[in-house]
C-alpha cells in the first residue's frame, strides 16, 4: 500500500520510474492499473447522489463500473486510427512511449478525479438539486481533465523534442478522443443518475447521439 | 497473411518509399499484393459503413451492408481506372522518368495509404452507427472520415513524389539521412539513423528538377482525382442508405456530390 502510494506520488511529480524520457523500469501494467483502481473511487462517490434508499446502492456501483469502462473502450476505439497515424508519419519506434504518455493522461485524470471526490460528496450533501450535481460533476471533470492534459503534455515534450511530427499525433489524439469520449459518456449515462428516474446501468431509451441531441438543442 | 500486413507496415512505415529505393525512380510495391490489399482495406470500412443499413431502420438491410463493402474499394478503383490514362499520357508528353508501372505502382501506395488510414478510423464509424440514428450525422461523419483519410493519401503521394523528384548526392557514411532530426538530442545521435517516415520532408529544401513539370501535373491531378473520386461517390450512391428509402444498387443520376454534402449539413442543424 505504501509502495503504490509512494509510486502515485513520484507518478504525480514526474519523478523516479515517471520521470518523461527515462527508459520505463516499472512494469508496462502500472498506469493501466492506476486508471483501474483510482478511477472507480471517483465513479462510487458520483453515484452516491440522493444516496437514500439500498437501491441507490446500484448506482454506486454502476458509476464505479462505468467510469474505467468509459476511459478504456474510448481509449480502444481511438487506438487504431492512433496507431496508423503514428506509422504513417514515421514514429512507430516512439509508439510505447505515446502509448505511455497517453496512458500516463488518463491515469493523472483518474488520480485528479479520486482526490476531488469527497468534494463531490460534499457538494451533494450541500446542495439538493439534481442540475447542480451534474454541473458540479461537469466542472470537477473538467479539472481533472486539464491535469490529464498537463501530465501527458509532460511526457510528449519530450517526444516532440525528438520529432515533430509527435504534435500532430498529439493532436489528434485529442481531437479523437474528445469526439468518441463525449459520445461514449452520453451512451453510458446515467452517471450521477436523476433522483426521479429507477436505477439503471443504461437509459431504457435507445442510443442516441450526443452531437445530434445538441446540434437540435441549439438550432432546433 | 502475415506476410500482407509485413508489406502493408513496411509501407506505413515509409521503407517502401525509402529514398534509397526511389533513387533510381524504382518504386518496389507489387502490384500482385497491393492491389487485393486495397480491396480489402477498402471493404474494411465500407464494412462499418454499412452498419448502418442493420442498425440504422426498422428492417435491417443486409443488401445494403453487401453493397457498402463492395462499393467502397469499387469507388477506389474505379477513380483510379477514369483518372490514371490522362495521367500517364501528360507525364509522359513532358518527359517523366517514372514508366507505367512505376506511376501506377505510386498511385496503387497512395490509395492502399488512404484505406489504411480509412480502415483504422472504422471501429470508431462503427460506434457512433451503433448509437445514432440521425441520417445526415451519418453522412457527415463518413465525409469526414474519409476526407481526413484521403488528405493522408495525397499528402503521402506527394512526398514521395518529392523524393523522386530529387536524387540526393550519397550522404557520407555515418551521417543522419533526416535533414529534419539533424539538430536532435543525445538520445538521437546514440542510436542508430532513422529510418525517415513517409510522410518525413527528406531534401525539402531541393529544388524539383528530374520530375520537372510533372510535378506540376501531379498537383493538378489531385485536385481532378479529388473531384473526380467525390462524384464517383456521388454516382455510386447509395453507400449509406438512407432509412427512409428501400434497398437499391444504384440510385437514380440527379444533383452533386457538394450539393448533397451542403443539404446535409443543413440537415443536421435543422430542427429535429
Amino acid at each position: 500500500m505504501r509502495a503504490a502510494l509512494m509510486h502515485t506520488d513520484e507518478f504525480l511529480r514526474g519523478t523516479g520510474s515517471f520521470r518523461p524520457g527515462a527508459e520505463a523500469v516499472r512494469p508496462a501494467w502500472w498506469l493501466p492499473v492506476m486508471i483501474l483502481v483510482l478511477a472507480p473511487i471517483y465513479g462510487a462517490w458520483m453515484g452516491s447522489f440522493h444516496f437514500d434508499s439500498p437501491e441507490r446502492l446500484l448506482q454506486v456501483a454502476y458509476s464505479a463500473v462505468k467510469l474505467p469502462l468509459l476511459l478504456f473502450s474510448t481509449s480502444l476505439l481511438c487506438l487504431p486510427g492512433f496507431f496508423v497515424l503514428n506509422t504513417i508519419l514515421g514514429l512507430r519506434d516512439d509508439f510505447r512511449e505515446a502509448m505511455q504518455a497517453v496512458l500516463a493522461g488518463q491515469a493523472a485524470l483518474s488520480v485528479a478525479l479520486a482526490s476531488l471526490s469527497l468534494l463531490t460528496r460534499f457538494w451533494y450533501y450541500s446542495c439538493t438539486s439534481y442540475r447542480s450535481a451534474l454541473l458540479f460533476n461537469a466542472a470537477m471533470f473538467t479539472v481533472a481533465t486539464i491535469a490529464g492534459q498537463y501530465v501527458m503534455l509532460r511526457y510528449y515534450r519530450a517526444l516532440i523534442r525528438r520529432r515533430r511530427y509527435h504534435r500532430i499525433t498529439l493532436y489528434a489524439w485529442m481531437a479523437l478522443y474528445a469526439f468518441v469520449g463525449i459520445q461514449m459518456g452520453w451512451i453510458l449515462r446515467p452517471f450521477v443518475g436523476d433522483p426521479r428516474m429507477a436505477v439503471t446501468f443504461f437509459r431504457a431509451e435507445a442510443f442516441s447521439n450526443a452531437y445530434v441531441v445538441v446540434a437540435r438543442l441549439i438550432f432546433g | 497473411m502475415i506476410a500482407w500486413f509485413k508489406q502493408l507496415d513496411d509501407l506505413l512505415r515509409g521503407r517502401k518509399t525509402a529514398p534509397d529505393c526511389l533513387a533510381e525512380g524504382r518504386i518496389e510495391l507489387s502490384l500482385r499484393r497491393f492491389a487485393p490489399l486495397m480491396i480489402v482495406l477498402g471493404a474494411t470500412y465500407g464494412f462499418f459503413m454499412g452498419w448502418y443499413a442493420i442498425l440504422g431502420r426498422e428492417v435491417p438491410s443486409y443488401a445494403q451492408l453487401v453493397a457498402s463493402t463492395v462499393k467502397i474499394p469499387a469507388l477506389f478503383l474505379l477513380t483510379l481506372i477514369v483518372t490514371f490514362p490522362s495521367l500517364y499520357v501528360f507525364n509522359a508528353l513532358v518527359g517523366c522518368r517514372l514508366s507505367f508501372i512505376a506511376m501506377l505502382r505510386l498511385l496503387v501506395g497512395a490509395i492502399v495509404v488512404n484505406v489504411a488510414v480509412a480502415g483504422s478510423l472504422g471501429p470508431i464509424l462503427g460506434f457512433f452507427t451503433l448509437s445514432t440514428r440521425s441520417y445526415p450525422f451519418m453522412i457527415v461523419l463518413n465525409v469526414a472520415l474519409l476526407a481526413v483519410s484521403g488528405l493522408v493519401g495525397l499528402t503521402f503521394l506527394l512526398h514521395t513524389l518529392r523524393r523522386l523528384a530529387y536524387t540526393p548526392p550519397r550522404p557520407a557514411p555515418g551521417a543522419a539521412p533526416d535533414a529534419a532530426n539533424s539538430g536532435a538530442d543525445a538520445h538521437e545521435s546514440a542510436s542508430p539513423p532513422v529510418v525517415p517516415g513517409p510522410l518525413d520532408p527528406v531534401w525539402a529544401e531541393a529544388p524539383a528538377q528530374a520530375l520537372g513539370q510533372a510535378r506540376g501535373i501531379f498537383q493538378i491531378w489531385v485536385i481532378i482525382y479529388g473531384l473526380v473520386g467525390a462524384q464517383m461517390g456521388w454516382l455510386l450512391r447509395p453507400f449509406i442508405g438512407s432509412p427512409s428509402m428501400a434497398f437499391e444498387w444504384f440510385r437514380e443520376r440527379q444533383g452533386n456530390f457538394f450539393q448533397a454534402i451542403f443539404h446535409a449539413v443543413q440537415q443536421l442543424f435543422d430542427a429535429a
